[in-house]
């Protein structure tokens, strides 16, 4: 995977600005200011930054719908204005953005057919992403009727309906319950498995942590720190031990001997579960005894021409 | 080629499908039937001659209710598609900008298309049913076909319940049912009036149409196409509010270029280039033919659909060049 990786640049971004102009030509606002990106194949990047940093002007610059002030774009080799290359991309943008009159099924239909998916192939993988997702009792709803998190997974399975090579999520797990984050984060680890790129913009930082290979953190349109997550993360001066319970007397011996050696107190404590896993093992235990319900199911099933 | 045809299928129907599921699209249509249905039973007076009130108000209330289904259509669902941001989903997948706004066009064309049909077969049963004056052995006076007014007049309402219960028993929804309904209603009223006589009775099928009006049934959906293009090239820049007002003010000013720009095309080029730029809605609007027994030729139904098409060209292609620059946030 890391040859894989190191491979070939999806995306390179060089010198990038962009500046938003009021209504008589003058500069507004500098949402991005000489960004430089360089994003593997097979990585899962994350974007982050709090609100108006940038990310999700980038991300647009990056789809072609908004045009760069200066600095130079490509997107799998080619301008990101070029409409050949959109077909090998998925998009989930920061709200779900759909039509609102639409059922999911006419949604996912409407969207297979842009990328020219003939009708068995479309009919197929609607069914697969209505699974996926959870929402298959829902196919004959108005999306306009949805929930946030159910329009949400809507959005996602629109993104993933051309099997793209290269996957850009805003926020995908915004509105999500922990289960449907969960899924998300399974999904995006597979997708980069099969040597599938993923940019993820997010807010949420242990969604970013979880998935991420690198990341880079913007502020006021620039670029403040980038780089692989656990290089930026991992506290040098500092090593976590993680051994099974010892007898008491055991225990104030090695304590012993540590400060001895290191001339400093120890820290000790149990290693927990994260709230993240004991809540999807009560949802999971409770999953089993439900019936029925009106929300999305949750479902660990993803879609088979994703996993091939 | 075959993709981009796809594509274009695909969201013309789409836009077409997103704009009758509107509210306003429904309200529209059914109050552009009922306000015609209606015109009959305020004509108190004929002037000389049978159904002219009713064939120019007819005309004219299509045309009015056209504009704001056109430019209410087209705030929506193009500017109110890139301010919602449907607009900048649909754009990151393999689809031209150009092909994007010109389905979007072919949407609303579409739909301002069966707009009229439903708005030409109530102007046609409406004259049907104005008073005429009748002078037999039988009959010496005045008649109006209330049997077919009555039908018309409620065919709205009756799709509505019919739309209620389809939306009630196969959950399809209620407005573009609803909307299908008046159009079917409207046909099976048009084919029911020929059983029987304007006194109200049965007699052996025919149908006794002023079919003079077609042609300027036909004239009135192509101005209205007309202004479908103006409305969506204003609406690549402009949010739903101006899209409409500008719409009202191009409509009032192509209905007085004549007087306004005409007569002094010869003098002055300024006014030569906006007597040619803006739209002259007044090559659309020839209900005056028919007075006297009068009628339009379809050569002249020609020329006009000919000046129609170059017009929405020209517009549609200043619409695609605006289009083509505009930010999608």
């Amino acid at each position: 995977m890391d040859m894989e990786k190191q491979a070939g640049a999806v995306i390179e971004v060089n010198n990038l600005t962009k500046v938003f102009k009021d209504f008589w030509r003058r500069p507004k606002v500098r949402a991005v200011d000489g960004l430089n990106l360089d994003i593997k194949k097979g990585e899962i990047f994350g974007l982050l930054g709090p609100n108006g940093s940038g990310k999700s002007t980038t991300i647009k610059i990056l789809l072609g719908l908004l045009h760069a002030t200066s600095g130079s774009v490509t997107v799998l080799g080619r301008s990101p204005r070029d409409v050949a290359t959109k077909a090998r991309i998925g998009y989930l943008p920061e709200e779900s953005y759909l039509y609102n009159y639409l059922t999911p099924y006419e949604t996912l239909n409407f969207y297979g057919s842009l990328f020219g998916l003939d009708g068995r192939v479309r009919r197929e993988r609607i069914d697969q992403l209505l699974e996926m997702t959870g929402l298959k009792h829902a196919a004959g709803r108005s999306v306009g009727e949805f929930s946030k998190g159910m329009a949400r997974r809507v959005g996602l399975a629109q993104a993933l309906i051309n099997d793209p090579e290269l996957v850009i999520l805003d926020e995908p797990t915004s509105g999500l319950d922990p289960v449907g984050c969960r899924q998300v984060k399974d999904l995006m680890i597979t997708l980069a498995k099969r040597g599938k790129t993923i940019i993820l913009s997010s807010h949420l930082l242990a969604d970013v942590e979880d998935v991420c290979d690198r990341i880079a953190i913007l502020y006021n349109g620039s670029i403040r720190a980038q780089g692989g997550v656990n290089q930026l993360l991992e506290k040098q001066e500092s090593v976590r031990l993680t051994m099974p319970s010892l007898p008491p007397e055991v225990m104030r011996k090695v304590l012993e001997l540590i400060r001895k050696e290191v001339g400093k107190e120890p820290q000790v404590d149990h290693p927990s579960m994260n709230l993240e896993q004991f809540f999807l093992e009560v949802v999971e235990k409770a999953n089993r005894m439900a019936s029925q319900q009106s929300g999305a199911a949750p479902t660990e099933m993803m879609a088979d021409y994703l996993k091939k | 080629m075959m993709l981009r045809v796809k594509q274009f299928l695909a969201m013309a129907g789409l836009t077409a499908l997103e704009a009758i599921r509107q509210p306003i699209c429904l309200l529209l249509t059914a109050g552009c039937v009922v306000s015609i249905a209606a015109v009959p039973l305020t004509i108190m007076h004929l002037f000389g001659e049978d159904g002219k009130q009713v064939r120019d108000s007819a005309f004219a209330i299509h045309f009015v209710f056209g504009l704001f289904m056109a430019g209410h259509a087209a705030g929506t669902l193009l500017s109110g598609e890139i301010k919602k941001g449907t607009a900048s989903a649909v754009l990151s997948k393999p689809v031209s900008r150009e092909l994007f706004f010109l389905s979007k066009f072919a949407g609303i064309a579409a739909v301002i298309l069966v707009f009229s049909v439903g708005a030409t077969i109530a102007t046609l049963l409406s004259e049907r049913v104005a008073e005429k004056f009748y002078y037999t052995q039988a009959l010496n006076g005045y008649v109006m076909d209330s049997q077919t007014g009555m039908m018309l007049f409620f065919s709205p309402f009756l799709a509505c319940i019919c739309a209620g219960i389809i939306n009630y028993r196969f959950k399809r929804p209620f407005t573009s049912s609803a909307f299908w309904m008046i159009i079917i209603f409207l046909l099976i009223v048009l084919f029911v009036s020929g059983f029987f006589e304007r006194n109200g009775q049965w007699r052996p099928y025919s149908l006794r149409l002023d079919s003079r009006i077609f042609a300027v049934s036909i004239l009135v959906s192509l101005a209205l196409v007309v202004l479908s293009a103006v409305a969506i090239t204003i609406s690549t820049r402009f949010d739903i509010m101006p899209t409409m007002i500008l719409c009202s003010v191009i409509f009032m000013f192509g209905l007085m270029t004549d007087y306004i720009l005409g007569r002094h095309v010869a003098e002055s080029y300024v006014c030569g280039f906006f007597y040619t730029v803006l739209p002259n809605w007044q090559n659309f609007w020839v209900a005056d033919a028919l007075s006297g027994g009068g009628h339009v030729p379809w050569i002249y139904v020609l020329h006009a659909g000919l000046y129609a098409v170059v017009y929405t060209v020209g517009v549609l292609c200043l619409g695609m060049l605006s289009f083509r620059h505009t930010e999608v946030k």
